[in-house]
């Protein structure tokens, strides 16, 4: 009886996945607990591991959308396709035999040195797992410098012994794996081309040649400065023709047939292509849907900060004497956020199908900027935190955040967000929504500028901010009303402590 | 400056070279130091050793095949005379015709001796004596090779003779002794074979054309010996001396047996070495290794302007890698960035069968290790090559055991150095033995050996074996 492997419940307010990639094939042979695909909600990216052990039959494919609870594949145990069937397990098990031998050398993989001034990596992906079975020169692991990503090679043919865990940093000559060298061909390569479509075979045998130049089309790619590897071969098996380096000049979007005058440029036109990484792709995508599914529209207002500047440099020693944790922006900022979302709760909704969920809870989503792409931890209950609650808080996340060891439940369901662009010096922007949520405050830089008190021209540190809201749920009213409310509360902070 | 390129030598790497700088629009000059053009290929090379090659195969195959055909003639007499004066009319008629090319794209031919003033500057003097001066922007040398002799036993031209006396003798050896058993000496040695020469070659290492695959080599030794030719492998000549009427050859076998051979002639054919003498290179600073001018991956010389291309430079002595360098260049200066793939510049044998190989050879892929398949298919179960009576030889090919990719082809047969052309082809585009097999061949065609040699190489599954 075959085993039906259905989507795991990941999150709360997580429905549906999408499977990234599936690192099996439809036919091969997988172990429990083996991970078998790739999948990646709103969230995150996660791998789903076989539940048992058997052949592995795909029923979605991969790049499908599949709610949570639905059947994605099924694995026969191995009984049944073993047992009955001694003739087709005979070949594998003698090509086990006559498989790979071990020669008792262990070959020592260290970070090799990848160019001057880098002194570390981080392994990002492992593309191979611990215990199997790799060939020399086989890409066996992503690895991320600063710089750039690349690709780490196998050094020996044999078997994989992963020292180096994903996300680790290893400075340069560090040890990222063992091989235990064997010799001779790997044993499953046998099976898996009688076993399978011979079409899916023919692609994979195919391939190799991706992206070779012919002749003529090396010379056209050389002299225009393009390296093979950013043009996409339309040859037979993805060879690249001379039709292909002849058009490769033709820039996507550009007009290329006006620009045969321009003369060609002189400087080193390098240009590197990286695979999008899982987050990336979710933050890419889920960023273009909220612009296509919702009717954003933002409105600003600026904030002289120097009451808070000035509560600030009063209170910060004694402050952080006390609490052991710096008074910074954030916390004002999110009480002041709280208590006009109090006031406006619709602000502090979202839209369910046809209906509206308020929230009587202010969780706060604080954009944190990370090596790896932009995150969104959540702060819970503001309403009820102290200044100190708030601020060690946004620090734990933040540094969690930047390790990459957020929890996709740490990330999940806030109702508000603030984004600070600040920090990198924006003046004025308009953030995206945090979708389900229906809005968004963005911070900006304190620049001092000349305003007019009382008939007056003074100069005060003044931070523009911005509200960008979903307006099917928010009228203009409420988010205007809502903005000058934080306004007032920063510019005289004794608002937050009354409540008025 | 007169010239935007002078080119030193008009072989096919220097002729190739200034049509190509022509072509693209610089002022050419070439400079050749013989009456003639087309160097050591066209005039005492290639060229005259295929016309000797065919007129002595059609010879041998009337003596041999005609009755077995059904054509019955009297006993076939050789002419030499004729074959040798052949042979000049079909040279003449190829050095004409770089003459008239070098017309026809405006280059300025200047005959005599080049040698470098300065790197600007090439004094030329002709055959009187009489000097000239060219000035140039860019230089191409392409001065070629010349044969190696023996240390102890220098060319007499009269009975120890290389290659270019060998393509001009006056009567028909009654015993010819080849020294070296490479693509020269067996070429020259099947040339008086067929038309009744004793042949006896000596070569050192354990194989025939011992740079090409190990298979050919040993189906070279089979055609060869039923041709006639005595095969003495694994010999040191330690002794060659001309006795007026005869000479005299000792030579040693590994395990120190003493070989003594009497001929009329001995061929000397143990290589070529580059040839820059007089060229004056070390008063301009252009670095050489052992006699080799030294170039970078652009072909270019230790001085900027000054390029060297062909035999004087690294790599396989062949007309055809030359005729590619020269290209190389011209395109470089005219700011284009043309390849070379070393890798598939294919190596022809002109015996018959024919040899010609491309890619690596199963020598090679033994000792880097890496993972390769063979398949080959013998030219005896070919219905043309049954239909022609050219049934010796066989088509090997190598290919990569995981990915398929063909790596080497390496045919010995009928029409072999015609047929590697395809081979180079599906190698430039990193065709698989299966992409071969996959692609209808002609038939009935020797390339169906190829392709069937593919199938063999795919899954070992050829049809008609």
């Amino acid at each position: 009886m075959a085993i039906q492997m259905k989507v795991p419940t990941v999150g709360e307010s997580i429905s549906e996945v999408t499977i990234a990639n599936w690192l099996k094939k439809d036919g091969d042979v997988v172990q429990p607990d083996e991970i078998i695909a790739e999948l990646e909600s709103d969230k995150a990216a996660f791998e789903l591991p076989a539940e048992a052990g058997g052949v592995l039959r795909i029923i979605r494919k991969a790049g499908e959308t599949v709610p949570v609870g639905e059947v994605i594949c099924e694995i026969e145990p191995n009984g049944k396709a073993a047992a009955p069937e001694p003739a087709k397990s005979a070949p594998a098990a003698s090509a086990a035999a006559e498989g790979p031998k071990a020669t008792g050398e262990v070959k020592e993989m260290k970070v090799p040195a990848v160019g001057e001034s880098i002194t570390e990596v981080t392994i990002s992906t492992w593309l191979k797992k611990d215990g199997d079975f790799v060939k020399l020169d086989e890409v066996i692991a992503e690895v991320e410098s600063d710089k750039a990503t690349f690709e780490l090679p196998a050094e020996a043919t044999g078997i994989l012994r992963i020292v180096a865990k994903e996300g680790e940093s290893l400075s340069i000559g560090g040890l990222i794996c063992r091989i235990e060298v064997m010799e001779g061909a790997p044993a499953p390569a046998a099976p898996k081309a009688n076993a399978q479509a011979p079409a899916a075979a023919r692609q994979e045998s195919a391939s190799y040649a991706a992206g070779h130049p012919s002749p003529a089309a090396a010379k056209i790619l050389d002299e225009k400065g393009i390296s093979p590897q950013q043009v996409k071969g339309s040859g037979v098996g993805g060879r690249i023709t001379k039709e292909d380096a002849v058009k490769a000049e033709v820039r996507p979007g550009g007009a290329a047939e006006a620009k045969p005058a321009v003369p060609a440029p002189t400087g080193d036109r390098v240009e590197r292509r990286e695979k999008m990484s899982s987050l990336r792709r979710t933050i890419a995508r889920r960023l273009v849907s909220v612009k296509n599914e919702t009717a954003m529209l933002t409105t600003f207002n600026e904030v002289d900060m120097k009451p808070i500047m000035d509560i600030r440099s009063r209170y910060k020693d004694k402050f952080k004497e006390k609490f052991g944790v710096g008074l910074g922006f954030m916390s004002f900022f999110a009480k002041a956020v709280a208590a006009a979302l109090k006031e406006f709760p619709g602000v502090n909704a979202a839209i369910d199908g046809d209906e509206i969920v308020y929230h009587d809870y202010c969780d706060i989503s604080i954009a944190v900027s990370t090596p790896r792409g932009l995150v969104v931890p959540v702060i819970r209950n503001v309403e009820k935190l102290s200044f100190d609650q708030i601020e060690s808080e946004v620090i734990r996340l933040a540094t969690r955040g930047r390790d990459g060891k957020l929890s996709i439940e740490e990330m999940t369901g806030g109702t508000f967000s603030i984004t600070n662009g600040g920090v990198f010096g924006s003046m004025l922007s308009t953030p995206i929504i945090n979708p389900p949520q229906s809005a968004i405050l963005g911070m900006h830089n304190i620049v001092e500028r000349p305003v007019v008190k009382n008939g007056e021209i003074v100069i005060r540190p003044i931070m523009f901010v911005a509200l960008s809201y979903d307006h099917r749920i928010v009228d203009g009213r409420e988010s205007v009303s809502f903005l000058v409310r934080v306004k007032e509360m920063l510019e005289d902070p004794g608002r937050l402590l009354l409540g008025i | 400056m007169q010239y935007n390129v002078t080119v030193i030598g008009s072989g096919p790497g220097g002729y190739v070279a200034a049509i190509r700088c022509a072509q693209l629009g610089f002022k050419t000059a070439i400079i050749e130091k013989y009456d003639t053009l087309g160097g050591t290929c066209l005039n005492v090379g290639c060229i005259p050793s295929k016309a000797l090659l065919d007129s002595t195969e059609h010879y041998y195959n009337a003596k041999t095949h005609f009755s077995t055909h059904g054509i019955d003639i009297p006993e076939p007499n050789v002419n030499f005379g004729q074959m040798i004066k052949r042979r000049g009319e079909v040279v003449k008629a190829n050095v004409d015709g770089i003459a008239f090319l070098m017309k026809k794209n405006k280059i300025d031919v200047h005959h005599g001796v080049g040698s470098f003033v300065d790197k600007n500057t090439i004094r030329v003097t002709d055959k009187e004596g009489k000097e000239s001066t060219i000035t140039t922007e860019n230089v191409i040398i392409a001065t070629g090779s010349k044969p190696t002799p023996l240390p102890f036993a220098p060319f007499d031209k009269k009975r120890i003779i290389s290659s270019t006396e060998a393509l001009v003798l006056k009567e028909i050896p009654k015993h010819l002794i080849v020294i070296g058993g490479g693509v020269i000496g067996m070429e020259l040695g099947s040339v008086y074979a067929r038309i009744g020469s004793k042949v006896t070659v000596v070569e050192f290492l354990d194989s025939l054309i011992p740079t090409m695959d190990g298979t050919m080599g040993k189906e070279l030794l089979k055609v060869a010996r039923k041709l006639g030719i005595e095969c003495h492998l694994g010999h040191k000549v330690t002794a060659l001396e001309n006795k007026g009427k005869e000479v005299v050859l000792k030579a040693e076998s590994k395990d120190g047996k003493v070989l003594e051979l009497k001929g009329d002639y001995c061929l000397v054919s143990i290589g070529r070495r580059p040839y820059t003498e007089g060229l004056g290179l070390e008063k301009i600073g252009i670095e050489t290794e052992r006699g080799q001018i030294k170039v970078d991956d652009h072909l270019r010389t230790s001085v900027p302007n000054i390029y060297a291309i062909g035999d004087v430079v690294r790599g396989a002595m062949l007309a055809h890698k030359a005729e590619e360098e020269g290209v190389m260049v011209a395109e470089q200066l005219a700011g284009q960035k043309p390849h070379i793939n070393y890798l598939l510049i294919p190596g022809v044998v002109y015996t018959w069968p024919e040899v010609a190989s491309v890619g690596y050879t199963e020598e090679q892929l033994k000792s880097s290790g890496r993972a390769y398949k063979t398949g080959s298919f013998p030219y005896k179960a070919l219905g043309r090559a049954r239909a022609s009576m050219d049934t010796d030889g066989l088509v090997k090919v190598l290919a990569d055991k995981e990915t398929d990719e063909i790596l080497g082809v390496h045919i010995i047969g009928a029409r072999a150095a015609d047929m590697i052309a395809a081979a180079v082809t599906a190698m430039e585009f990193r065709a698989s033995a299966e992409d071969v097999a996959r692609m209808s061949h002609a038939h009935p065609t020797y390339m169906e050996a190829v392709r069937e040699a593919c199938l063999a190489a795919t899954a070992n599954r050829p049809i008609h074996l």
